[in-house]
């Protein structure tokens, strides 16, 4: 049997849109990650949407839909001047902050909807906020603990003059060491060859990430997402072996 | 054209093939184009919002492993990428790579340079490699094929995506292209001048796997000896350099089943070299 050039192209597009039409009927055409965060799986909040999860490609819009904080609230905090902040990506922060020497990204949001929803999250990592951020959290239902890591992990709205002290306005323990190089901090575009160039081993990343160790290209962050590792922990404890 | 039966016209390329091409790219073109609207707030309706990487079949290929092993894929990669890498292998095993031929993009672009080339070199164009070079570099795309599954499968993540030109090609205005894409599209483009499909002949990982359908494609391109009239013309005009007159059936690799050499296009004989299932006599 001989085919032409004209059957062959009604074949090419019928397997192409047929299939995608089949699939999409079937529920298999995907295109983009779930954007719902995993929940919490111990405690008094179990069930309940875990703000540790939320990813840097999520947009205020899916933040609002899953915890409820207003996508306009999000970008005040953030200073992020949109007429339709829903569809601003947190990934995006990263580069708006990108000359700060302290991070404002992912870790900062998720801390941000923590604390807006008197929710727990991990507080041993150093994440910081926006001045704006934690003037809306003023009258929000903060514990103790919480109000003390604020006062000490805000930094100055971007345009605002630094502080005498940045980022604290109070001594504290948690605050970035004096010590540690603005040169040697792990941020979202670090990669593991960056981090053994600093001094760490390769035995130490594979104590800490918990698996042998990756291609020394490979950025921290895109590592954790993917192997849904809380970026903001892996960072901590892999500074704290910079800074030593 | 045919009066009275008889044939006074010919044509003298596969024109349905250019379409299909065009309808690709545009396509293609315009989705990159509003994936970036969208992450910028804005966005055209009713159209498609998806990143290129979810609309790369190659993203399935290169998600296999790390798929079988721990079940997720890689980072990037959607399911999307898997139900397109499905089709292109029903379609290759069919027909053999008309992904690389009528479909993919940076071919289609390549084919456009190549137009310049064409018109500057006549007969020379697609002629500058020596054969035994050429020989040996058609198997470095394999090469490339098993560097992009190893440094995935250790990563997990899309490093090829920074070399990769295809990305760089329809994302050259966002930030998220790495500058190696950029220089490596650059120079497959520049290339493309002197040689038809640079980038598909030489370095194409996904064509070297689709390639491999060749061996056993249902569709093969045949050449009917009896009628021939060893012209090589089939052979001038194969864009991939296949020596076509001097097979009976391509089983070549390297070939991308643009149809071109048949005799509904360049060669002078009627059904003589052919694109057939089942043998010809
Ligand atoms: S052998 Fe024929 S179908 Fe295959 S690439 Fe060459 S011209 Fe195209």
């Amino acid at each position: 049997m001989n085919l032409t050039s004209k059957p062959l192209a009604a074949i090419i597009f019928v397997v192409f849109f047929g299939g995608i039409a089949f699939s999409t009927g079937m529920g298999w055409w995907v295109t983009e990650s779930a954007k719902q965060p995993a929940a919490y799986t111990e405690g008094e909040f179990v069930g309940q949407s875990n703000p540790a999860d939320i990813r840097g490609s999520y947009t205020f819009g899916v933040v609002e839909n899953a915890f409820g904080v207003p996508s306009k609230v999000l970008a005040q905090a953030f200073l992020i001047e949109s007429n339709s902040p829903s569809t601003f990506a947190i990934k995006g922060l990263e580069e708006i902050y990108a000359a700060n020497e302290f991070e404002i990204g992912t870790g900062s949001v998720r801390l941000f909807v923590a604390f807006y929803n008197g929710l727990p999250i991990d507080l041993t990592a150093d994440t910081y906020l926006p001045e704006n951020a934690a003037a809306l959290l003023q009258d929000r239902n903060l514990n103790a603990e919480q109000s003390a890591y604020l006062k000490t992990h805000t930094i100055p709205n971007p345009g605002n003059p630094a502080p005498e002290v940045a980022p604290t306005t109070e001594p504290s323990q948690s605050a970035a060491p004096a010590e540690t190089s603005v040169e040697n901090l792990i941020k979202g575009k670090t990669t593991f060859q960056e981090i053994l160039d600093w001094g760490v081993s390769p035995a130490m990343i594979e104590q800490v990430i918990g698996a042998p160790m990756p291609s020394p290209l490979t950025k921290i962050k895109d590592y954790c997402i993917e192997k849904g590792l809380d970026f903001e922990t892996v960072k901590a404890t892999l500074q704290a072996e910079i800074d030593k | 054209m045919k009066i009275f039966g008889k044939r006074l016209f010919r044509p003298r390329s596969i024109w349905i093939r250019r379409v299909v091409q065009w309808f690709f790219f545009l396509l293609i073109a315009i989705i990159a184009i509003n994936h970036t609207l969208v992450e910028n707030g804005g966005g055209i309706p009713f159209l498609s919002t998806a990143s290129l990487h979810a609309l790369c079949p190659f993203g399935g290929v290169v998600t296999i492993y790390q798929y079988a092993t721990i079940g997720t894929f890689v980072q990037k990669i959607h399911e999307s990428s898997f139900v397109l890498m499905i089709l292109a292998f029903i379609l290759s095993i069919l027909f053999g790579p008309v992904f690389c031929g009528w479909v993919c993009p940076l071919g289609t672009v390549q084919e456009w340079v190549s137009k310049i080339g064409k018109k500057l070199f006549r007969r020379k164009f697609n002629r500058f490699v020596p054969a035994k070079l050429d020989n040996i570099l058609r198997y470095l795309r394999y090469l490339v094929l098993a560097w992009v599954i190893y440094v995935t499968a250790t990563s997990g993540t899309l490093i090829f995506a920074d070399y990769d030109p295809y990305f760089a090609l329809f994302n050259f205005w966002t930030t998220e292209v790495a500058l190696p894409s950029l220089i490596i599209l650059g120079i497959t483009l520049l290339l493309s001048v002197f040689v038809e499909r640079p980038w598909c002949k030489y370095a194409c990982p996904y064509g070297a796997v689709l390639g491999i359908t060749n061996l056993f494609r249902v569709f093969q391109i045949r050449r009917v000896e009896s009628t021939c009239k060893n012209d090589g013309v089939c052979s001038i005009v194969c864009p991939m350099n296949i020596p076509v007159d001097e097979l009976q059936t391509v089983r070549d690799h390297q070939c991308i089943s643009c149809l071109e050499c048949t005799s509904e296009a360049f060669c002078p004989v009627a059904k003589t070299v052919v694109f057939n299932a089942g043998g010809v006599k």
